[in-house]
């Protein structure tokens, strides 16, 4: 039973029992097969060797044979701890979504199945090692999404989900483009010999790498980095973002920030720059400068929203930035950093996603001009709420905070130091909107609304179950970072840094 | 003389005589009989074209009077022009324009089918030219057919006038060739053009914009495609599909044969792939590039705006010729293989497509999106296949429009134009603004917003939507057979000419 196939498809079932059962029953099925999924990926990590190089739990089908070589598309799955950490985030996430979903009324089937075929199409891209499913279940996802922000999300869903949509199939075009590009020349649609070539074609200075021509693989690597940056999001393709996040209910909200933000990261760490080392070191001073804008402006922007929910999602622009930051700079702890980075940003703004639901299920608004004072109405949410605002701002103690300074450090170590220092910017701006928003929703001036127990009770028992898990895992990785950093390492320097170094050390002679 | 190959032309000309026949002696009171008897003939061409000896399919020399050859490829596009015929008849039974086909309504789709079986097989210019035409005039009446519809008389119209102007400019392109290559056969236009005193002369460019404009209007390539919405609009969707299907395929098929016939193989391959621009393959083939990109462009921008459902899918398939030019603009083995792979991804793509808009328009009386509105709640299963279907008409996987997409860039890329490829991608992304709108109408509306009443469907409905989706979900998944399959076909197209 212990199989990656088990673990990607277990939701399909899902999706077909919620379909066969009364509506009424679809969020416990939803809620039973996300802790089936999250039992799974725990119990594989269990049996995984997680500092080994290479992949685990290997499973290889033929698919479509013939398909541009002999062998052709193959249903090709595995897990290494870079994936596995991804995996588990993903699993966890979704569980707390799937009991944040709980209050959904309006076409509940429908909603259920949505969830659980989006679970399907996320963990099928953290464990895909052949081109071709990683594309298939990288648009998969977009189809559940679509309709989940299209059909229960606010009032401007209709404009979001259609913006959202376009937004990252634009992305994937290019990504396709890059795709085939590839396949045509190498000819294999394995992700692993695609990798294992493009270190032969560095170790035997081969200029052109694996597309034997450098301009082309310059332009491959474009195609596929906006690809992957649409998704991430980097500036200036993050313009979706705000709108997908706000509109989208609560629990998509969070899957959205918690999960699929990370796609982009991963797609980047796993695909683009291993496949075109030498076009990724030749860009890193664009994609520094592209990542401190995010960082700054993400920043800046955040600070000037009136919308609590908003404000987090331009947070997210901002903390995003540091993971192509990390990934530019090309060291160890650069790219360790933006790992860690996704996995921490993965929990927190699930978290603090959770936290403005909370709110916006009581007050029924999101302007932070009208909040005040919940603090002494909440004291169990506010204590929550802080725990998740200082760990996104950065605190000691947090998992942020281990993700920015391994991130910093490893871009000040890096060839473009400058960008890193004036990133450090972003991480005062961040501090600021934080407090104040701590600050003028929780402690100053109550109005009267807000002194009513009856109308603002405190956390239910549901909540509980979703921020409390959510933050001690926060905590967790800000204290023990050795278990998540561990899981990454092995790729990132296993085989990523080295071939990155070696690329540089090539540029530089 | 062999007649084998040309047996299910003759099965074909026996359905429409009996057709004929049965509908005067009955006096049209056994619609039931007719229908019978020609979907009968439709299903036995289709079979007996399936079933042709290996020997005269594969010998490929032998002709009938020297202009008709029935290859792999001439056997393919029966099978399909067929099957497209067969599935016009039953959504017609069922569509919105009469719930009993007459007899005429029979013969014209049977006599159109006959015409694309020989224009499947023609060798010959002027037998081309003969075909087309037998294809193009039963379409002309086909879309009239309404009488009492003042739109569809408009339509029927336009599309005459469009299709007889069309037509006499490619007569007069293919009268300057024939003179050109001295002789009618695509095998002396292969020839002459082999012995390099063709294409050098001015005549020869002029010749071939001039049957670039034929071809450009039956399969509505920019700037040629100004009918389509119009005449879409006004016919019965079954009919406006298959126009959209089979008479767009015919048009391909044609095109095929005389680039295949102009070229003498396939094009280069670009030396730099980042800044080839137009593909280096003759005359034809640049017009091509450059209609192609033209074609996709403008239709997937002018189908952006769109409000009502036959209009909107005409523009799409205006865009999906654009695409399909993209393959004869990268000629190669690969190309044609990935342009026989596409147009059975767009055949059930938009069978399914005009189907389901036929029903809606049924039901509901009108085309508008916004008569969709709700209609995801209140009929799940259709509305589910017609997101199956719009989406695979975006490319997305897993669906059967992303293989054949994916087999097309891949071909395109092969030849090392990598900007025709990116662009042909990126109007994939402007294309799902507006499928994605049709599903929008369906699902993300309030009840609360004017609730429109649920469509009444049959068994029969269901199951043939179901019987038309089914295959872009299956070929989406599996495709590999039907690609090796597709290839196998190819490899047997000659590349020059008919002659080879």
């Amino acid at each position: 039973m212990l199989s990656l196939t088990a673990l990607v498809f277990l939701p399909l079932v899902g999706m077909l029992v919620c379909w066969l059962l009364p509506s009424k029953h679809a969020r416990v099925v939803n809620i039973v097969f996300s802790a089936l999924v999250l039992l799974l990926s725990v119990a594989l990590w269990a049996q995984m060797d997680v500092g080994a190089a290479g992949y685990q739990f290997e499973q290889t089908a033929s698919w479509l044979p013939g398909i541009v070589s002999e062998e052709g598309i193959q249903y090709h799955v595995g897990l290494d701890g870079l994936g596995l950490s991804l995996v588990l985030l993903t699993a966890f996430v979704t569980l707390v979504s799937a009991i944040a979903s709980w209050k959904i009324e309006k076409q509940a089937k429908g909603y259920h199945m949505m969830f659980l075929l989006l679970l399907t199409g996320m963990l099928g891209v953290f464990v895909a090692l052949d081109l071709f499913l990683f594309y298939v279940f990288w648009e998969i996802m977009l189809l559940p999404m679509y309709f989940l922000i299209g059909i229960w999300g606010g009032p401007r869903r209709q404009y979001a989900a259609i913006k959202f949509f376009l937004y990252t199939l634009f992305g994937s075009v290019l990504l396709l483009a890059g795709v085939i590009l590839v396949v045509l020349k190498t000819g294999s649609w394995s992700i692993p010999e695609i990798t294992a070539q493009a270190q032969a074609a560095l170790a035997a200075g081969e200029a052109g790498g694996i597309l034997g021509s450098t301009g082309l693989c310059l332009a491959a690597f474009i195609g596929m980095f906006i690809g992957f940056a649409v998704k991430v999001p980097c500036f200036p393709f993050h313009t979706w973002l705000p709108d997908a996040h706000v509109e989208a209910p609560t629990p998509i909200s969070m899957i959205l920030a918690g999960v699929l933000l990370k796609m982009g990261g991963y797609g980047l760490i796993r695909i683009a720059y291993p496949f075109f080392p030498q076009a990724a070191v030749d860009s890193g001073l664009v994609i520094s400068i592209l990542s401190t804008i995010a960082i700054v402006y993400g920043a800046f922007v955040a600070m000037a929203q009136t919308d609590f929910k908003r404000m987090i999602a331009y947070s997210s622009v901002s903390h995003m930035g540091f993971v192509t930051l990390g990934l530019a700079a090309g060291t160890a702890w650069g790219i360790n950093g933006a790992m860690y980075m996704m996995l921490a940003h993965g929990t927190i703004s699930a978290m603090l996603f959770m936290i403005v639901g909370v709110i916006y299920d009581r007050a029924h608004h999101r302007e932070i001009a009208k909040f005040g004072g919940l603090a002494w109405v909440m004291p169990k949410y506010f204590i929550l709420a802080s725990i998740a605002f200082f760990a996104s701002l950065g605190l000691p103690g947090g998992s942020g905070f281990i993700a920015e300074i391994t991130t910093f450090v490893g871009a000040f170590n890096g060839p473009h130091r400058i960008w890193a220092i004036i990133s450090l910017l972003g991480v005062v701006l961040t501090a600021a909107y934080y407090l104040r928003t701590l600050a003028k929703v929780f402690l100053l001036d109550t109005p009267e609304v807000y002194k009513d127990a009856a109308k603002f009770p405190d956390l239910s028992a549901r909540e509980y179950a979703i921020l409390v898990p959510l933050a001690l895992v926060t905590i967790y990785m800000g204290i023990v970072p050795a278990t998540a950093m561990d899981m990454v390492k092995g790729f990132v320097e296993g085989t990523l840094v080295p071939m990155l170094g070696q690329a540089a050390g090539g540029a530089g002679q | 003389m062999d007649l084998t190959p040309i047996i299910p032309a003759i099965e074909l000309t026996v359905g429409i005589v009996a057709v004929i026949v049965l509908d005067l002696l009955g006096r049209g009171r056994y619609p039931w009989l007719t229908t019978g008897v020609a979907l009968l003939a439709l299903a036995g061409a289709a079979v007996s074209a399936c079933l042709q000896p290996a020997a005269s399919v594969d010998g490929g020399a032998e002709t009938v009077l020297g202009v008709l050859q029935l290859d792999r490829f001439a056997v393919v596009f029966t099978v399909f022009c067929c099957l497209t015929g067969f599935v016009t008849v039953l959504a017609t039974v069922r569509g919105e324009a009469f719930k009993t086909p007459g007899g005429e309504f029979l013969v014209l789709i049977l006599s159109a089918v006959l015409g694309m079986n020989v224009l499947a097989m023609s060798v010959d210019l002027v037998m081309l030219y003969l075909a087309f035409e037998l294809v193009s005039i039963p379409g002309y009446v086909l879309v009239a057919m309404r009488r009492a519809d003042a739109r569809s008389n408009e339509a029927g119209v336009k599309y005459v006038l469009f299709g007889a102007v069309s037509s006499a400019i490619m007569l007069y392109g293919l009268s300057m060739v024939v003179g050109l290559a001295s002789g009618t056969s695509l095998a002396a236009l292969s020839e002459a053009i082999a012995a390099g005193h063709v294409t050098s002369q001015p005549l020869w460019i002029v010749a071939c914009v001039m049957i670039f404009a034929g071809f450009a209007f039956k399969i509505s390539a920019v700037p040629f495609h100004f009918w389509a919405p119009d005449v879409y609009a006004g016919a019965p969707a079954s009919v406006a599909g298959f126009l959209a299907v089979a008479s767009k395929a015919a048009g391909f098929l044609a095109l095929i044969r005389v680039v295949g016939a102009t070229t003498s193989g396939p094009v280069a391959a670009a030396a730099d792939p980042l800044t080839a621009f137009l593909p280096d393959g003759g005359v034809l083939i640049g017009i091509i590039a450059i209609a192609a990109v033209l074609t996709m462009t403008v239709g997937n921008l002018a189908a952006l705006r769109q409000g009502e459902i036959k209009r909107l899918l005409a523009w799409s398939s205006i865009a999906h010729a654009g695409y399909l030019l993209l393959l004869l603009a990268t000629w190669s083995e690969t190309s044609i293989a990935a342009l026989l792979f596409y147009l059975v991804a767009y055949l059930f793509m938009n069978l399914a497509a005009f189907l389901i808009a036929g029903i809606v328009i049924r039901e509901c009386g009108t085309g508008e999106l916004s008569a969709l509105r709700g209609m995801g709640r209140r009929n799940v299963g259709i509305s589910v296949a017609l997101a199956i279907v719009m989406f695979s008409l975006t490319g997305l996987p897993p669906f059967f429009g992303f293989a054949a997409k994916l087999q097309l860039f891949y071909a395109v890329f092969d030849r090392g134009y990598v900007w025709l490829g990116v662009i042909g991608l990126v109007n994939g992304v402007i294309s799902l603004y507006y499928y994605a709108r049709v599903l929008s109408y369906l699902w993300f509306h309030d009840a609360e917003e004017e609730p429109a009443p649920s469509l009444s469907l049959s068994l029969f409905d269901k199951v043939f939507c179901a019987v038309l989706v089914l295959p872009i979900l299956g070929f989406g998944l599996f495709w590999a057979d039907a690609w090796g399959w597709a290839q196998e076909v190819a490899r047997d197209f000659p590349l020059i000419g008919g002659g080879r």
